[in-house]
């Protein structure tokens, strides 16, 4: 299979395999001080290599006129002046200013949380900082005709995953049920762990929802035919546009996402068309499916999904609202922590994993029945998608660790400062479901929302 | 501190990787008020210059740069007076630079490189031509930065320190007497003298 | 564990390099830069000075071609030093240590430091001054067949000992 996510470019690279190092499926090839190559029948394109990579196209060494050579084989804008490295991922924003240019087209677009605290850095603001309103700001003056929300979409996740657990501990489902937000992961658990699939929910992730919401409910709102329009969506990932071109991703009739940029990627294109980022105002994102709560944002950090899943599960099961919204039980940095959370009569135990390596002892335990857990959030960045490989990258690795804590901060410090906090509160996706969807786990629901990942990993 | 003599940096060639890790930090360090350059890729506008050129062999791999030599070619040889001794350093003022390259030709050791120079996120004026600027570029051990050489700082295999010859020297000749001793206490014709 | 750590071998050194009568004249009028080194620690006092090695990393590590061995014994052209310090990070003994030159000048009137370190006294006809004014006389100068007559006084001394162990032996199996 040719790779079109994730590539080594064999002329720049050093061979000093610090990727190897944080690959967490072995899928980088190669001898020490030589060329290094993915396989991508392995590759789970989560861009972590991207991200460590530092063998720059250098005047010193390859002359004056490669910078430009390189910058125009990976299609990108003359306006782009940051530094190439072997390690890369392949650049969409060509499909996008295509879009965007096409009169026929009505352009929406959606952006995960992790996008906004740290675009910003890319325009030199410190590390971490919050720009969710200029964020919006500068979809608009892109030319987007809409500028919707993936956090709508995960809270709406919530609605559909919560109550997926809730049902599967009830009527004695398949446990533990493990998120499939993070197409990366889910991509390593079906290359390695096949027989393992039924225990991941059926959920599609936040994107693929919005994706499918945006072109058939939100077609119907907004008066376009579904064929006319088209889906951009921003992530933090260099995964999810693999994911958006999965086979089981066509659930409103069409591709319902039609391409993903990368958080880096949407400043280039910023830059290409000479917004400037830092002064824009503050702006909202459009209602209705732009509309989102503390829940939705926290999606973006370790163990996000699952106290956002708590917020909500506790009041579904309950009755009652969660005595502390701050479910700290779950926070942190670990690669593996769990925690026993009372809910109700029901002790419910559960799961965190962050940074995929850490997964591999987990799923052993799963297949040696020594797993005893009813719920596992599984993502693959070091920290979550806060530190996913489309995310601003580095320039020194020693700054990680600021980076990472400042992200986490900045998204924490959004969430506690949102109106609602809790995804079931969200009265645009309450609306969803009374005008559209009818309940979560509904007719609706399984066919635009779920999903059996059933597809051979190879030919995706 | 000053020191007697010029400190360098060196390289265990056995931890270096090649990865470059250095020559970004290197770059970041010497641009940060220059060009506006942040902590993310993306605030880099103008090309990456380092004043350490990271080189690799089949076997081996290492950050060349300059060892701040007491009687420096690259110094004797400047015209312009341009290259320097700060203290115990050896430090070009890119200012003064015209690009002859003789200090290239000069040094040893292939520290030192002509690269662009950019202020203010545009190369400089060449100062008597039309043309862009160029300069001298070779490790100042970070001077201006008070937490010291950055390539040291990010080197994630901890292949590099800053080395001072003086210090250095002191430790190993402590080793070398203490290895003495054993030698002395083994040869039986010394023991029978003593 | 003859060195009692009195330094005389340091101003031997000195005065055999200098050809002068240093005690008789200014102390501004020489340069005092012992090629050896007393070290004293807890266990030992001795001079530390340069092995000599067959394969110099110091000769390795120099680019500007001023070490060589010369009759086995390795020497430092300084007229060729540049003073870029890669000798003396190589040695692993510490056994070549930078000196500022009050009698050169580099050509722009700066201060000249070269690479300085043992050269076995190789202008001196009685050889190594250091030996010649240890008053323990606790230097000796190993020389390549005194090296191979050492070994060979190790090894039949170690046949005397098994032999004596043999002995023991069968005695005792006699016994």
């Amino acid at each position: 299979m040719t790779e079109t996510y994730i590539a080594i470019d064999q002329n720049l690279c050093t061979g000093c395999q610090e990727c190897t190092k944080v690959c967490p499926n072995l899928a980088i090839e190669g001898l020490p001080h030589q060329p290094q190559k993915t396989n991508p029948d392995k590759c789970v394109r989560c861009g972590q290599c991207v991200q460590k990579c530092k063998s720059y196209v250098s005047i010193a060494e390859h002359g004056a006129a490669a910078y430009a050579r390189v910058r125009k084989e990976r299609g990108l804008p003359d306006a782009f002046k940051e530094p190439l490295f072997a390690a890369h991922f392949f650049s969409r924003i060509d499909e996008v200013k295509k879009a965007l240019a096409d009169p026929d087209l009505f352009t929406v677009v959606q952006c995960a949380p992790a996008v906004r605290v740290a675009i910003a850095e890319d325009f030199g603001a410190p590390l971490g900082t919050l720009a969710a309103g200029k964020l919006a700001a500068a979809l608009r003056r892109i030319g987007f005709d809409k500028v919707f929300d993936t956090n709508f979409a995960a809270d709406v996740t919530i609605m559909e995953e919560g109550s997926e657990l809730i049902d599967r501990v009830k009527k004695g489902g398949v446990l533990p049920m493990f998120t499939s937000c993070c197409p990366a992961w889910v991509r390593y658990l079906e290359l390695n762990y096949p027989g393992q699939r039924q225990h991941l929910s059926t959920c599609k992730s936040p994107q693929q929802m919005e994706g499918a919401l945006f072109k058939t409910y939100g077609a119907k709102l907004l008066n376009v035919p579904p064929k006319k329009l088209y889906s951009v969506s921003v992530m933090p990932c260099t995964c999810k546009q693999s994911e958006s071109a999965r086979p089981e991703m066509k659930d409103s009739g069409q591709r319902d996402v039609d391409v993903v940029l990368t958080t880096r990627e949407l400043a280039w294109l910023i830059k290409d068309l000479g917004i400037d980022f830092q002064a824009l105002p503050d702006e909202k994102y459009d209602s209705p499916l732009g509309d989102y709560t503390g829940a939705a944002e926290i999606f973006g950090v370790s163990g996000g999904v699952m106290e956002a899943a708590l917020r909500t599960g506790y009041e579904l099961l309950t009755g009652q609202p969660i005595p502390a919204v701050d479910v700290t039980a779950v926070r942190g940095t670990n690669g593996f922590r769990h925690a026993d959370v009372q809910v109700g009569d029901l002790t419910l135990k559960v799961g965190v994993v962050t940074g995929l390596k850490h997964v591999k002892p987990v799923m052993e335990d799963l297949k040696a029945g020594r797993l005893d857990l009813h719920f596992v959030e599984v993502m693959t960045c070091p920290e979550g998608c806060i530190s996913g490989g489309g995310q601003p990258k580095l320039i020194c690795d020693t700054d990680a660790g600021e980076a990472f804590g400042n992200r986490v901060a900045a998204t924490y410090e959004h969430d506690r400062g949102l109106p609602l906090r809790k995804s079931h509160e969200n009265p645009s996706v309450q609306k969803l479901y009374a005008d559209f969807l009818k309940k979560p786990l509904g007719h609706e629901s399984h066919k635009l929302l779920h999903t059996t990942y059933c597809g051979d990993p190879k030919h995706h | 501190m000053p020191s007697e003599f010029g400190l360098f940096v060196s390289t265990d060639i056995a931890k270096c990787s090649g990865c470059k890790a250095c020559e970004m930090a290197c770059f970041q360090s010497h641009n940060i008020k220059r060009n506006n350059v942040g902590k993310t890729v993306g605030t880099i506008s103008v090309p990456v210059t380092p004043k350490l050129y990271v080189t690799v062999i089949e076997t081996a791999s290492m950050p060349v740069q300059c060892k701040h030599c007491e009687n420096s070619p690259c110094k004797a040889v400047c015209q312009q007076k341009a290259i320097s001794r700060v203290g115990s350093q050896i430090i070009v003022d890119e200012a003064k630079c015209i690009g002859c390259k003789d200090c290239l030709m000069a040094c040893p050791f292939g520290a030192i490189a002509l690269l662009p120079f950019y202020v203010g996120g545009r190369q400089a004026p060449q100062a008597d031509s039309s043309g862009g600027k160029v300069a001298a570029s070779k490790c100042d051990l970070c001077y201006e930065d008070p937490e010291g050489p950055a390539c040291v700082r990010v080197c994630p295999n901890e292949a590099l320190r800053l080395t001072d010859v003086n210090e250095e020297r002191k430790k190993k000749n402590i080793a070398a007497a203490e290895a003495l001793a054993v030698i002395n206490a083994g040869d039986p014709g010394r023991r029978a003298l003593s | 564990m003859l060195c009692i750590g009195c330094r005389t071998c340091m101003i031997g050194c000195v005065v055999a390099h200098e050809g002068k009568h240093i005690f008789e004249v200014d102390p501004d009028g020489y340069d005092f830069h012992p090629k050896l080194k007393v070290i004293k620690t807890f266990n030992v006092s001795v001079p530390v000075q340069c092995k000599h090695c067959e394969a110099p990393a110091c000769m390795a590590a120099c680019k500007s071609d001023a070490i060589h061995i010369v009759n086995g014994t390795v020497i430092i052209r300084t007229e060729k030093c540049i003073g870029c310090k890669s000798c003396a990070e190589a040695c692993p003994f510490g056994a070549i240590q930078m000196v500022t030159l009050g009698s050169a000048r580099n050509a722009d009137g700066a201060p000249r430091s070269v690479a300085n370190k043992c050269d076995l006294c190789q202008d001196q006809p009685k050889g190594p001054a250091c030996l010649r004014v240890c008053p323990t006389a606790a230097l000796r100068l190993v020389k390549e067949e005194d090296l191979g007559q050492t070994l060979k006084n190790k090894r039949l001394a170690t046949l005397g000992l098994a032999l004596g162990a043999e002995a023991q032996k069968q005695a005792a199996i006699g016994a």
